[in-house]
């Protein structure tokens, strides 16, 4: 499995974010987003793993040898969605046209006043979601995140939006299952990303793309623990100043019988697994793992 | 190797139950060893599993804002006296 996801710039050049939140914030969205053009071709020169990442999963996104324009659009892909991060996290989403797909499922779920698990991934960008949720709509959503890897993210996104700093539950404590478990007994709809492997979290190989990887079990396994639904969602960005939101319902409850408790949950996994996959092939430049995904490379 | 108290034997056994850990005997537990990070070597998804099932069977439920938790999971003895204390069946 791959961790090395964990020392990527990404996660916290806190220089680099310091950049473009002033950018973003004093020289305007359309200085910006031309601004980004060098800062993309910058990053495709110099972070060679990253490009290898990306490569790979280009290669098996597209069904092609990936070319450096591709490579470049990919890098360009993630670095617009930082920028726009700015932009709704100080909550000026006027500028923005935010199709939802599936928003019932959502609606529903708030007006039965269970809580639930609301499981996404780094395949685009979930700040649409979750500023529209928790700063805009008010629904009960908490973020289950790792605040300690990723100081420099969190400090900024503390001084731009505390409504949402305070919707987060820091991963890795001791009391942190139990605040997700009080959380959804009063009816949270708890956010977490399903695709990446934390330092010593249990994993299931999942068929992915061509062949396996793995996946954390955890957001399955804790709403099996708390017998709530599982709703996933994507945000993916769709050029220009669009994004689309999409809601999926996944399992109603997720039952583990104690013998077969391995292979279930391996089951659904997999089944999330699927619809990554899905949306990954329609929206490929959104792919925001690059890394050794599939940890091919020899350590 | 130091024994385990009846009751401690009593939690032990529900820790392997629950947390389905077939290679660990109940009353090989170390009282004093961690459960967590190193020791048994349990994660936070087991520390949720495990205080769901002291809330079933011994009938109150672990509290996120207990200052206690750090010492509460540091051990199976410290476990077991936090039980002991709280338990209401």
């Amino acid at each position: 499995m791959s961790r090395q996801w964990a020392r990527l710039p990404e996660r916290g050049n806190p220089l680099a974010l310091r950049s473009i939140r002033w950018i973003a914030l004093h020289v305007g969205r359309s200085v910006g987003r031309a601004l980004l053009y060098p800062i993309t071709g910058y990053f495709l020169v110099s972070a060679t793993a990253a490009r290898r990442g990306s490569r790979r999963f280009l290669r098996r996104a597209l069904g092609r040898e990936p070319s450096w324009r591709d490579l470049f659009r990919h890098i360009h892909c993630f670095a617009a969605t930082i920028l726009d991060r700015v932009y709704f996290l100080t909550g000026r989403l006027e500028r923005f046209e935010i199709e939802i797909f599936g928003g019932q499922t959502i609606l529903d779920q708030v007006a039965s006043g269970r809580g639930c698990i609301l499981l996404g991934s780094h395949l685009g960008s979930f700040e649409a979601l979750r500023t529209i949720g928790v700063t805009v709509r008010h629904l009960p959503i908490k973020i289950l995140m790792n605040v300690e890897h990723n100081r420099a993210m969190t400090r900024l996104l503390d001084a731009l939006n505390p409504e949402l700093a305070r919707a987060i539950i820091p991963i890795g404590r001791p009391e942190t299952l139990l605040q997700v478990q009080e959380s959804v007994q009063r009816g949270y709809m708890i956010g977490a990303l399903g695709d990446r492997v934390a330092q010593g979290e249990k994993t299931v190989r999942c068929r992915f793309f061509d062949r396996e990887t793995a996946f954390p079990i955890g957001p399955i396994l804790l709403a099996a623990l708390m017998e709530c639904p599982v709703i996933l969602f994507f945000g993916l960005y769709r050029g220009g100043n669009r994004y689309d939101v999409h809601f999926e319902h996944l399992a109603e409850r997720v039952a583990l019988e104690p013998r077969r408790r391995q292979e279930q949950l391996g089951s659904w996994v997999q089944r999330y697994a699927d619809r990554l996959e899905h949306h990954a092939r329609l929206a490929p430049y959104n792919w925001f793992n690059f890394y050794d995904y599939w940890a091919e490379e020899s350590p | 190797m130091e024994a385990l108290t009846p009751f401690e034997l009593e939690v032990a056994r529900l820790l392997v139950e629950t947390l389905h850990l077939e290679e660990i005997k109940p009353e090989d537990i170390a009282p004093e060893e961690p459960l967590f990070g190193e020791g048994l070597g349990l994660d936070s998804i087991d520390a949720l599993e495990l205080a769901l099932a002291i809330s079933k069977t011994y009938g109150f439920q672990l509290r996120s804002d207990d200052k206690e938790n750090r010492l509460v999971f540091a051990s199976l003895r410290a476990l077991s006296q936090h039980i002991e204390r709280q338990r209401t069946r």
